[in-house]
């Protein structure tokens, strides 16, 4: 009979939620800024509460959360901490900004080997044909490019229908809300893909953390971003 | 049930605006604050507190001058754009054909305001928190479901406003509209409005719109990107599913093999 000693240490709720985080005295490197991580949480929380309160305004079953208009105001609390915060944290850090911006843009030959090699990847886990990547892989990077568009164009539409509504042609506001449900969807499929591959899909159990403490562990990131890693091993840290 | 509507007959108006008084009356909708413009017609404008106005029009010149009354109100069309877009259901259809109000329902979002192509619906309120409210004519629907007739048709004089079955109603219109060698709007407008007219011209000449139409940005957001959205949602939820499905079973195959 199995004594309590011999019982392995249950793990942790969260990390049988999230994945566990590298192993104690595991080699980790330092993967985002403190500065990045309050910046992506402070955004998530507000995106949450923007996509609940929005979805009020588009299912008409969910109507009910709607009505009387107090989850419109929540939607508009949520939409200036959101873009207040962005904003903040761009003229705080505008060099790093403008630098992280930028990473969407750059576009090789490897991402398009990425492209091609991803779906084994995904789906069977077959690492062989995979480029080496960047600090974000071109995944990532086509996840930015959505987050940097759709976002602009919800914050660009948003804006028409608070402040423009009485300027602007009433046609003109039915595109905006039209746009903006359409960047609802857009961002609705991408946000639910973002969270499965970095917290669900089976490969990248743990890197969660990543966005928690700032650390992930070397051979992480070693396999996955290795021309990042290279980089930031030889300019010796 | 059968449709209800209104009928007004612009040649029997004489423009006293009984109906305006009434209704603000029975809904108790306080006074908006106006200025003279150096006509009669007062207010200029429906507003979240005007539900129905007489619309003052001039045509032609003295000696030949004529003076054209139009009642100026929610249609309470059967395609309705107001109902269409309201996320709430607070604009709905009344089994008697009207379009009814639940303003408690009401999320103050506006959308009815710029969907509406007779431009009636409006909102008051907020700004900048958008908590305002939605308004419009409700054809007394507390009224005429308790068998009263709406309070705009109830104190008009001149019988320039009936209230009745739509049927009825629209046969009386255009014996009318015979009679003086006018026509019937409504009849076929936006799949057929629940306010019937018997104009004496075109009724562009009234200023009505001579052929309303739900706007096409609320047909195309409404009848394809909705139903696009849930496609969207769905194959996501079933694409992200069937990958955690396989890619679990690939994956922990090969780490056995390692």
């Amino acid at each position: 009979m199995a004594t309590a000693k011999s019982k392995p240490k249950a793990t942790p709720f969260l990390y049988r939620l999230f994945g566990a985080p590298p192993a104690p005295g595991e080699e980790v490197v330092e993967r985002y800024s403190k500065s990045v991580r309050v910046l992506h949480w402070v955004n998530a929380v507000a995106w949450v509460v923007l996509f609940v309160t929005g979805f009020f305004f588009v299912v008409n079953q969910f109507g009910a959360g709607a009505q009387g208009g107090i989850s419109g105001v929540f939607h508009r609390i949520a939409a200036v901490v959101m873009v207040g915060w962005a904003v903040m944290y761009f003229l705080g850090n505008p060099k790093t900004a403008i630098e992280g911006i930028r990473e969407a843009f750059k576009w090789g030959k490897d991402d398009l080997g990425w492209l091609k090699a991803a779906p084994a990847y995904y789906i069977l886990g077959e690492e062989g044909a995979m480029p080496p990547q960047e600090h974000m892989n071109t995944g990532q990077k086509m996840w930015w490019l959505v987050v940097l568009g759709a976002g602009s164009l919800m914050i660009i539409t948003g804006a028409l229908m608070w402040f423009f509504k009485d300027i602007i042609s009433a046609d003109a506001f039915i595109w905006s809300v039209f746009f903006h449900q359409a960047g609802f969807i857009i961002l609705f499929a991408f946000s639910l893909l973002h969270v499965y591959l970095s917290v669900v899909h089976p490969l990248m159990r743990g890197v969660f953390w990543s966005m928690w403490n700032g650390k992930i562990s070397a051979k992480y990131a070693e396999s996955h971003h290795k021309k990042w890693y290279d980089r930031i091993k030889k300019n010796g840290k | 049930m059968a449709d209800k509507a209104i009928l007004f007959d612009a040649s029997k108006c004489t423009a006293c605006r009984g109906c305006q008084v009434a209704c603000k009356q029975w809904n108790d909708l306080p006074a908006d604050d106006t200025t003279n413009k150096g006509t009669y017609e007062n207010p200029l404008d429906l507003t979240a507190n005007t539900w129905v106005r007489i619309k003052f029009t001039e045509v032609g010149d003295l000696p030949d001058l004529r003076w054209l009354f139009t009642r100026i109100s929610c249609m309470h069309c059967t395609d309705a754009g107001c109902v269409q877009v309201c996320p709430t259901d607070a604009l709905y259809h009344h089994e008697d054909g009207f379009v009814a109000y639940d303003r408690d329902k009401c999320s103050g979002c506006g959308y009815c305001v710029e969907a509406c192509p007779f431009n009636v619906p409006r909102s008051g309120g907020n700004k900048i928190t958008g908590m305002r409210k939605a308004n419009k004519c409700t054809m007394c629907q507390d009224r005429i479901t308790n068998g009263e007739t709406p309070a705009c048709v109830k104190t008009c004089p001149t019988g320039a406003l009936k209230f009745g079955g739509r049927a009825e109603l629209l046969a009386e219109a255009k014996s009318r509209a015979n009679e003086i060698g006018g026509r019937v709007y409504g009849e076929a407008e936006m799949d057929g409005l629940h306010v019937l007219y018997v104009l004496a011209d075109k009724p562009e000449v009234y200023g009505l719109p001579a052929a309303p139409k739900v706007p096409a940005s609320v047909t195309v957001w409404q009848d394809v990107l909705k139903p696009v959205g849930w496609g969207v949602a769905a194959l996501t939820a079933l694409g992200l599913g069937l990958n955690y499905v396989v890619a679990k079973r690939k994956i922990k195959i090969e780490s056995e093999g390692k």
